[in-house]
């Protein structure tokens, strides 16, 4: 019905609002200024928080010296991101990045959907609040407490899963120290943190379906599983690939904390990533144009990604992010 | 879209921005601060006919080593006694040296700002030398208490031959054993004399059922992530490996290159091979340490300081009420001499940045500040507290009160900041019961007898400045990993040919020059 009214009346619209577009944006302006001035607080933010700290960018191409300030300190050229870039474990510290982001991607990326699949279809809204709770529940608990409590279980002295290895007549195994073991590890806790965390997005939009589809099929006779397969999962794929996009995004932003907690001399080879790099060279010797040229060079390839994403994504025939 | 991908780069990007958004806080503590010393500036209003001099107010930043700011109890009592306005400005000691560097990129330091220890003394010299910093040196015959603080570890805190601080003194050398004396007493061993002894009673509390509950429960050495405060500097400093850097065919060189530092590495692969300390040393963090040794299942802590027997000792009788501490440092080398590796007397140092302080005469007032808190007066109430309070003087020794809460909440934050030492500035000795705590007195004094000083503390290197730190990880991982057995000999000196090749020979370079003039 729409359909048909639509078209006469955009059709003339065009001359009117040429020929006296300026009032007519003002009165639409005047009409909505309350979503206007809603406005402001988003757009500050962003202005304050987002676009001025990039004047900071500067000192990547500098000497920076805090007393002389971005106007005194030395121009410099490319000279810290040449440095960065010779670094001697540069590909290594890179390629760790990697390798951590990848098993971010594969490993831990389709759990949450699993998840929230599973949780869906739990029967009894007090069971499904319940295991929701506890899943949620480990995501409010900081890095320091996730890696203090693998520290217990599995040190050498005494941790439980040590000490039941050596029951069952195993050799004890040195989780804390082995380089092939910190990506386990790590990966382990990252699901064992955030996997129920990542359900909610997935749970809110299977929410969304109309159950109508789901009598349908079940009137055409379909199970369980084929339910899954041809109604929830291609409901959420928009969903899904949004959040991919996203989490490439972050490609070489692996969040500082947790690495760095696990981090020892014993799995460095393995373990350093840029993030650590960067508090180390950066921060804690106060080399300031350094990280920043680490930082920029970080988001430069994040925004890269997303766009080769994006791009991908629409070829492809999906909305991706913009 | 734009906007997300822009949000991206900057999120990820800057300390800077960081950077701001923690400025904010020293506002919030700045603004608070009227009000709650309100009654001081009425009080100094009414004085102001009789005495027209107005309170210096002064800005302080310092590291806190408890977890919550403490409460103005002393603070006031400092105000009313320095006709001073102070304004703490307390960040926690874990975080410190980010919450240092990033106030001095945005150029936000307050007037006083205090550093974290010695290395972040060490990296705050490229800008000292940069002149960002006040040179207080020539003011200081000024100054009658501060012109009294011991000139051979002034001169160690000197930059370029100047003096730009003043020091937080610390005894030289404070570093031994603490170990189980019911143990022992059970074992029929002695305090060992040398290093074949400690490794003998670090086998013996593994091996020989030292707690008699008929397990085999216990390991001899507790250990944890750290090659300088832990227990292999100790250690390594009793086989006769230098400190830090010594006189090698007429030239200085790092410790690493000794032969002594091979031994000390071997002693801690032996040790751990044996199962004689925690496997996981190289990953334990220092409360894991701490908690392993006070629930009775290691028998000897090595390496910070024997003082701490008294907290260790606290926390152990909860678990083990019949435990017996005690402290014990004169292990011989192999070469049966005697040796303690010795700090430059200082745990800290103050600052006093340009952007902060305007003129000379600014720097004066403040330097006035802390010429008081050297008189007896002053420093006792910010080392010990308000005395019938937080403690009382026994035999004209300070006597903490047993309420350690009280201390910890009240005191703690201030008496870390006191400058100088009781010598210098004329504060109580502490009066010490428990007998460990005695001996380790005693055995501190003794130390320095042996002590052996770091040449280089008073040296510049501007390699070491910028890249010290990363480049000292490379010695600290070939180190772990050759105690873990992953690396040998040879392998150990590849990576000590990968620190020079990536600076390290410069430093030598550097050090060597600084130390023949």
């Amino acid at each position: 019905m729409q359909e048909v009214t639509a078209p006469p009346r955009t059709a003339p619209k065009p001359k009117p609002e040429k020929y006296k577009s300026s009032s007519e944006l003002k009165k639409r302006l005047w009409r909505n200024k309350l979503l206007y001035v809603m406005l402001i607080p988003g757009v500050l933010y962003f202005i304050v928080f987002k676009y001025l700290p990039m004047y900071g960018l500067i000192i990547s191409f500098q000497d920076y010296k805090p007393y002389q300030g971005i106007t005194g300190s030395e121009w410099v050229g490319m000279k810290h991101f040449s440095r960065l870039f010779t670094e001697p474990d540069f590909l290594n510290i890179l390629s760790n990045t990697l390798i951590l982001f990848g098993m971010n991607i594969l490993i831990y990326f389709p759990i949450p959907i699993i998840l929230a699949l599973m949780l869906n279809e739990l029967r009894g809204n007090f069971f499904k609040r319940f295991f929701q709770t506890l899943v949620y529940l480990p995501h409010f608990m900081s890095w320091v407490i996730v890696v203090s409590i693998s520290f217990v279980m599995v040190t050498m002295d005494g941790g439980i899963i040590n000490e039941l290895l050596a029951y069952f007549g195993f050799a004890k195994v040195n989780f804390l120290l082995s380089p092939g073991w910190f990506r386990p590890m790590y990966i382990l806790q990252v699901i064992w943190r955030e996997a129920g965390w990542g359900t909610i997005i997935y749970l809110a939009s299977i929410a969304a379906i109309d159950p109508g589809l789901y009598e349908a099929s079940r009137m055409d006779g379909a199970g369980r599983l084929r339910q899954v397969w041809h109604i929830t999962l291609p409901a959420i794929r928009g969903v899904i690939i949004t959040l991919f996009i996203l989490k490439i995004g972050s490609v070489l932003d692996l969040g500082f904390e947790h690495v760095y907690l696990l981090l020892n001399s014993m799995n460095r080879e393995v373990a350093e990533i840029i993030d650590t790099y960067v508090y180390t060279a950066g921060l804690r010797q106060g080399q300031f144009s350094y990280s920043t040229a680490i930082g920029f060079f970080k988001s430069v390839v994040g925004l890269i990604m997303v766009m080769t994403v994006n791009k991908i994504s629409k070829k492809i025939g999906e909305e991706g992010v913009y | 879209m734009t906007k997300k991908s822009f949000t991206l780069l900057l999120s990820s990007l800057l300390t800077l921005s960081m950077l701001s958004a923690c400025g904010g806080n020293n506002n919030k503590e700045a603004a608070k601060d009227p009000g709650a010393s309100a009654g001081t500036n009425t009080a100094a209003a009414t004085d102001a006919a009789a005495e027209p001099e107005k309170p210096t107010e002064i800005k302080i930043m310092l590291p806190l080593n408890t977890t919550d700011t403490p409460p103005d109890t002393i603070k006031n009592e400092v105000e009313k006694l320095t006709n001073t306005k102070l304004t703490y400005q307390f960040f926690p000691a874990d975080t410190y040296e980010e919450k240092l560097n990033s106030s001095f990129a945005t150029g936000s330091l307050p007037q006083v700002t205090y550093l974290k220890n010695q290395t972040t003394f060490l990296q705050m010299k490229e800008a000292i030398k940069d002149g960002q910093f006040w040179e207080i040196g020539p003011l200081l015959s000024e100054f009658p208490n501060l012109n009294k603080l011991k000139p051979e570890i002034l001169n160690n805190t000197k930059v370029d031959g100047k003096l730009y601080t003043l020091y937080i003194g610390r005894p030289l050398a404070r570093q031994g054993i603490i170990y189980r004396k019911d143990w022992a007493d059970k074992l029929g061993l002695k305090a060992p004399a040398n290093t074949d002894e400690l490794f003998a009673m670090a086998k013996a509390f593994t091996e020989q059922d030292p707690d008699g509950n008929g397990k085999k429960d216990t390991i001899g050495v507790v250990d944890r992530n750290e090659l300088v405060y832990g227990a292999f500097k100790t250690v390594s400093s009793w086989f006769g490996t230098p400190n830090n850097w010594a006189e090698k065919d007429g030239q200085l060189a790092p410790e690493f290159t000794f032969p002594q530092y091979i031994d000390t590495m071997d002693f801690f692969k032996k040790l751990r091979e044996g199962g004689y300390m925690n496997q996981d040393f190289a990953a334990t963090s220092k409360t894991d340490a701490v908690n392993m040794f006070t629930s009775g299942k290691a028998g000897l802590y090595i390496g910070g300081s024997m003082q701490d027997i008294d907290s260790l000792n606290k926390d152990l009788i909860k678990n083990v009420p019949d435990a017996v501490l005690d402290t014990h440092s004169m292990v011989a080398g192999p070469d049966g001499k005697f040796a303690q590796w010795m700090i430059p007397g200082y745990n800290n140092v103050v600052l006093f940045p340009k952007s902060a302080v305007k003129d000379e005469a600014e720097l004066k007032k403040i330097l006035k500040f802390f010429d008081a808190m050297m008189t007896p007066e002053v420093a006792n109430l910010m080392y010990w507290g308000i005395e019938g309070t937080h403690y009382t003087v026994v035999d004209g020794k300070a006597k903490a009160t047993d309420n350690k809460e009280l201390i910890e909440r009240e005191v703690k934050g201030f008496k870390d900041s006191v400058i100088g030492e009781y010598e210098t500035n004329g504060m109580y000795q502490s009066l010490n019961v428990l007998p460990g705590r005695i001996h380790a007195e005693e055995l501190v004094l003794e130390n320095v007898k042996y002590g052996v000083a770091d040449p280089t503390a008073a040296l510049d290197s501007a390699t070491y400045t910028s890249k010290g730190v990363e480049l000292q990880q490379i010695i600290a991982d070939a180190t772990y990993k050759y105690m873990y057995g992953q690396i040998d000999k040879a392998g150990f000196e590849k990576e000590v040919e990968n620190w020079k090749s990536r600076g390290g020979a410069k430093i030598i370079e550097e050090y060597n020059a600084a130390y023949k003039k």
